[in-house]
């Protein structure tokens, strides 16, 4: 299904400009952290899956290319505030 | 007779507060899962819990293709007995399930294309699977329709068939396994929801529902796009999934002229002609994770150009009816079967992205085995969750999923 994003450089465009970045996750850990392989894996592999609003990464690909953060509601598939 | 109307699995079961073991998912897997439980494993006390109705997600929503040509050693015997399960469900179940063995041609555009099918072929092969390599003019030969000129955007190269591949109805598959699991005591209790999951030292206890609590030692999630939210949000166990939406549509039933389900990852297109001579045709998935079942424009304009070029004669005819469905898709494409790790009794049979179908009927058998006996089969041992910390991670596809450009 379609989707809208707001770039914060050129504004709202449409979806398929934008490459979807993975669920956000806070600041990368320390290293010291990400040696332990079980947090490692929670950082890089493990998603919350969220059926609902959900705080996310996205790139404008076809545009400025800048990463940014959105919020958007997935069982909808629209970007809230 | 005649207009009496009889239920396939007979009436709806009494809601118990105890049974052997809950099945989260009324779909292919789980109901597949619970039918192996009862017949091979004298278990009948079971209960599947459906929130809407059997076969709502991916078991009824999938293109009905059946293979076994996939990439890696852990994952092709599994597929491979699958393909072997057909008939003999078929005459099990007392269903048909209209299994077509067609066979699947995938085609290549390019030398490089050509180099990762000659190694895909031999691991097939290897694993006694019917696959060869076919050049431009034997896909020709396969699928006359073709367009092997010049003009096309991606000329065709060459190719790949698997001839053990095909179609199954995938409704039958869903409606026989119930009529055969109810048939032997197991309860499928639909419009039920699962609201939680009770552990007590770390080992299951009971599910509490929307229609009062199960008391069981075993679980098992087989709840398709929604397993990782329920192991995440109920068990604090989170998965490597993202939830993916993966649209597919037919077109208008036409004459015989498509003997083979046909596909190119090039074109990011896949059709097969169903027995009612409707196109059914799919391809990639949205980019960006949701749970709506919903169609867009882009991907019906882009499934027609991708068609109506390498199979020119496509060109006008209409779609008739166009849907989607959702895939759990995990980084390394291969699915999660786990259990007893790290809660005791919560099984896991998740993150089978769009190869839910073909695998559905085997996972069951071998899901069963894992739960009546506790210990995890040989077969299924590679597919554990640990094996992302582990960087054990399968190789059946070259990037992560959220961020290869191909879906
Ligand atoms: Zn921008």
């Amino acid at each position: 299904m379609s989707v809208s994003i707001t770039c914060p450089v050129c504004g709202k465009r449409k979806g398929y400009e934008f490459r979807f970045g993975g669920e956000d996750k806070g600041a990368k850990p320390e290293e010291s952290v990400l040696a332990d392989p079980a947090a490692w894996c929670d950082y890089v592999h493990m998603n919350e899956c969220r059926a609902g609003v959900q705080k996310e990464w996205w790139c404008h690909k076809d545009g400025c290319g800048t990463w940014f953060c959105i919020k958007r509601d997935t069982v909808k598939n629209i970007e809230v505030k | 007779m005649f207009g009496r109307k009889k239920r396939l699995w007979g009436e709806k079961p009494p809601f118990r507060s105890d049974y052997d073991a809950v099945i989260i998912g009324g779909g292919l897997h789980g109901l597949a899962t619970a039918y192996f439980l009862a017949t091979r494993h004298g278990m009948n006390s079971i209960a599947v819990i459906e929130k809407r109705y059997i076969g709502y997600g991916g078991a009824g929503r999938n293109t009905a293709i059946v293979r076994a040509n996939q990439r890696t050693q852990e994952n092709l015997p599994l597929y491979k007995e699958a393909l072997e399960l057909w008939p003999v469900l078929t005459k099990e179940l007392d269903f048909n399930l209209m299994f077509y063995n067609c066979g699947n041609l995938n085609l290549a555009h390019s030398e490089a294309a050509m180099k990762a099918m000659r190694l895909q072929v031999s691991s097939a092969r290897f694993q006694g699977i019917d696959i060869r390599l076919v050049d431009r003019k034997e896909c020709k030969e396969l699928i006359p329709a073709l367009d092997i000129s010049d003009r096309p955007r991606y000329p065709v190269y060459g190719g790949m068939f698997h001839p053990a591949g095909g179609i199954v109805r995938h409704d039958a598959v869903v409606w026989g396994l119930a009529k055969g699991a109810a048939k032997h005591g197991v309860h499928i209790h639909q419009g039920t929801e699962v609201r939680a999951i009770c552990t007590e030292k770390g080992k299951i206890v009971s599910v509490d529902t929307d229609k009062g609590k199960i008391n069981t030692p075993r679980v098992l999630n087989a709840a398709g796009a929604y397993s990782a939210a329920i192991s995440g949000h109920m068990l604090g166990i989170k998965l490597p999934i993202s939830v993916l939406t993966i649209q597919a549509m037919v077109t208008q039933p036409l004459k015989p002229l498509l003997d083979h389900v046909v596909s190119s990852g090039m074109y990011h297109c896949y059709a097969n002609q169903t027995l009612k001579g409707e196109i059914a045709t799919g391809a990639h998935m949205d980019p960006w994770p949701n749970y709506t079942n919903q169609n867009s424009a882009y991907y019906i304009k882009h499934q027609a150009e991708a068609l109506g070029d390498f199979l020119p004669c496509l060109r006008g005819v209409k779609f008739m009816r166009c849907w989607a469905g959702l895939a759990d898709m995990t980084p390394d494409m291969a699915p999660i079967m786990d259990g007893n790790d790290p809660v005791e009794g919560y099984y896991t049979d998740c993150g089978w992205g769009y190869f839910g179908f073909k695998s559905s009927t085997v996972t069951g058998k071998y899901m069963a085995e894992f739960m009546a006996k506790g210990e995890c089969p040989e077969i299924l041992k590679p597919f554990t969750l640990r094996r992302f910390e582990n960087h054990r991670l399968m190789g059946e596809t070259a990037a992560l999923v959220n961020y290869s450009p191909d879906n």
